[in-house]
């Protein structure tokens, strides 16, 4: 039993269906690339796409982006006033929102919000079998669906980064000046003191890496998506776990390469 | 999905949702580069320091309390020494002088590390690109910790010191208690304050004096208000030192000619060869002139006794009488007068 299994599969099932995954995922990113340089460019869908990904999230993002800047200036000051360091906070608040949290916020509110809507509407449309009849009426569907709504989340990520830093530092702002009184100029004085073009600068490729990565997620899942309605479900919920699971590996990664730029 | 919005307006709400993001993202570049002085036109100059402790790239750079400029570079030298180099930016260059100071020092107690640069001479030629700065030798904290622990243990002799002083003055010991306790030294006390206010009236007293002598200094004729004043005394004055100058000047030559007279006689008086050398230094010349002496007394006792011989001698002695007559007569005539 266990000879013939294993002449059946490569190493196991579970394991070599893992790989077979991989390797789709990768040709599914190859194909992105050849495609997304080739003519005729989408740039209606891709608009659309934009439309849906950016500005329908524009609310949610201002929300939790304030909503993080606030509390976390808030439970930061009782342990810098331990020390007499309350005029830190700015500081402390702009690196922690400039370098991580901005762009890791909006990415996990995007892999929710976004990524599950793109699992979900490509793979309803794959089980409905939409996706090939686009490709009998001769409408390349990878470039219409995938290319348009990689190249949307890929461009509106970091956009939607730069509005929920602003607001959450603007939330850090109302916290400081309600507690110290301080200027709404000698606010951002201190903040940008600690902060460097490399934190900015890092923060936005962070924001694109992740904005492709939801992008390429939810479109690969839902492209895949099989077993009917189930496999919508399947395909909206994978699409959101996954994406987030790479977004946390891609900030490791991207933390120490610019760590080790980092003087 | 599709909402209310057509092809076209989403276009436009796209469009402007790209636009303030981009802008925001601009914006912000600018402010951290205006902050950061990235953009700024700046010199470069160095400075080395033995330790920086934990200074870093982008630090800022502090001159009479305002900041001047940024860190660009921190780095370790063969010698063991770091070498900083600081961005300072044009618009202060000119009030910077060449002759500047730069230490380590901190942003508030336990704020960010910076370098202050400070001192120099004011009027002095300003920095210039590719200066050297230098570096005072930094304090650590272990120092300061050191130097406050030993000013705690002084702080504590201090006190204990008092505490002694204290507890003598409550028991009215040494001068200063019983100045505090004993009723004797208090009286004392005040009869020497009686004495220092009287000796206090005296100097006022005198003070008015000298204050009414110097007044009378500005009276026109008097001989002090003369002396400060009047031309013709003071030349008058200047004419008779200059004359007494010219005296003293006088004497000093004729002293001179003296000891020069002196230097001759004195030499001559050494030289056995001249008259006097020889009767003050030749010893044989003087006995011959102590025998010659004895002669001439010999000679001159013979002399006596041969002139009293002649005075017994018939030919004279009728004159010797007469004389002695006349003696005698002048004698008497002074006695009658009388």
């Amino acid at each position: 039993m266990y000879f013939k299994k294993s002449r059946e599969y490569f190493i196991t099932k579970k394991i070599d269906q893992f790989f077979i995954e991989l390797n789709n995922a990768l040709q599914f990113v190859w194909r992105f690339f050849k495609e997304v340089f080739k003519p005729p460019y989408e740039a209606r869908e891709i608009i659309r796409q934009c439309y849906q990904v950016g500005y329908k999230s524009l609310f949610l993002i201002t929300l939790t982006g304030f909503i993080t800047g606030l509390v976390f200036t808030k439970q930061s000051r009782p342990s810098l006033s331990q020390f007499g360091a309350s005029s830190w906070l700015p500081s402390l608040v702009a690196i922690a929102i400039i370098r991580a949290l901005a762009a890791l916020v909006t990415a996990l509110i995007c892999a929710g919000k976004v990524g599950s809507n793109i699992g979900a509407e490509l793979g309803s449309m794959k089980v409905t079998e939409q996706i090939d009849a686009m490709e009998v009426s001769a409408v390349n569907p990878f470039k219409f669906l995938v290319v348009s709504r990689v190249l949307a989340t890929t461009l509106m990520v970091p956009m939607l980064m730069c509005y929920s830093g602003f607001v959450a530092m603007l939330g850090a702002y109302l916290n400081v000046h309600h507690n110290e009184l301080t200027s709404f100029i000698s606010f951002f004085q201190a903040a940008f003191d600690k902060i460097s073009f490399l934190d900015i600068f890092s923060s936005l490729i962070k924001s694109i890496v992740y904005g492709f990565t939801i992008g390429m997620v939810a479109c690969y899942k839902g492209f895949h998506a099989s077993n009917g309605t189930e496999g919508v479900g399947r395909a909206a919920n994978s699409s959101v776990v996954l994406s987030m699971f790479l977004i946390f590996i891609e900030e490791i990664l991207i933390v120490q390469i610019t760590n080790s730029y980092r003087t | 999905m599709q909402g209310k919005s057509t092809g076209g307006s989403r276009a436009v709400i796209v469009g402007i949702f790209v636009f303030i993001g981009v802008a925001i993202f601009i914006v912000t570049i600018l402010t951290l580069g205006s902050q950061h002085k990235t953009f700024a036109k700046s010199i470069t100059v160095k400075s080395f320091f033995d330790n920086v402790n934990g200074l870093q790239k982008g630090n800022n750079i502090w001159f009479s309390g305002v900041r001047v400029g940024i860190i660009r570079n921190v780095s370790l030298r063969q010698n063991g020494t770091v070498e900083v180099d600081m961005s300072i930016e044009d618009e202060s260059v000119k009030f910077i002088p060449y002759d500047v100071k730069a230490k380590l020092s901190t942003d508030g107690l336990i704020g960010n590390k910076i370098i202050e640069i400070y001192g120099g001479t004011p009027n002095a030629a300003k920095i210039k690109e590719g200066d050297i700065i230098n570096a005072e030798k930094l304090l650590s904290t272990e120092a300061m910790m050191s130097t406050l622990s030993k000013n705690n243990d002084n702080l504590f002799a201090i006190t204990s010191d008092f505490k002694i002083i204290s507890n003598r003055l409550a028991q009215g010991k040494g001068t200063l208690g019983k100045l505090l306790t004993d009723e004797t030294m208090m009286d004392e006390l005040n009869a020497t304050t009686g004495i220092l206010k009287k000796a206090a009236q005296n100097l006022q007293q005198l003070s008015t004096n000298v204050d009414a002598y110097t007044k009378k200094l500005n009276d026109k004729g008097t001989l002090a208000n003369d002396l400060v004043t009047d031309t013709v005394i003071f030349n008058k004055l200047r004419a008779t030192v200059s004359r007494l100058q010219n005296v003293a000047d006088s004497s000093q030559r004729i002293i001179a000619n003296f000891k020069t007279t002196g230097d001759i006689i004195n030499t001559g008086l050494k030289d056995k060869n001249t008259p006097a050398g020889m009767l003050l230094n030749d010893a044989s010349s003087a006995a011959t002139i102590k025998i010659t002496l004895q002669n001439l007394q010999s000679a001159s006792k013979k002399l006596d006794e041969d002139l009293e011989a002649v005075q017994h001698n018939f030919l004279l002695r009728r004159f010797f009488k007469k004389k002695a007559k006349e003696e005698q007569r002048v004698v008497l005539d002074t006695v009658v007068t009388k």
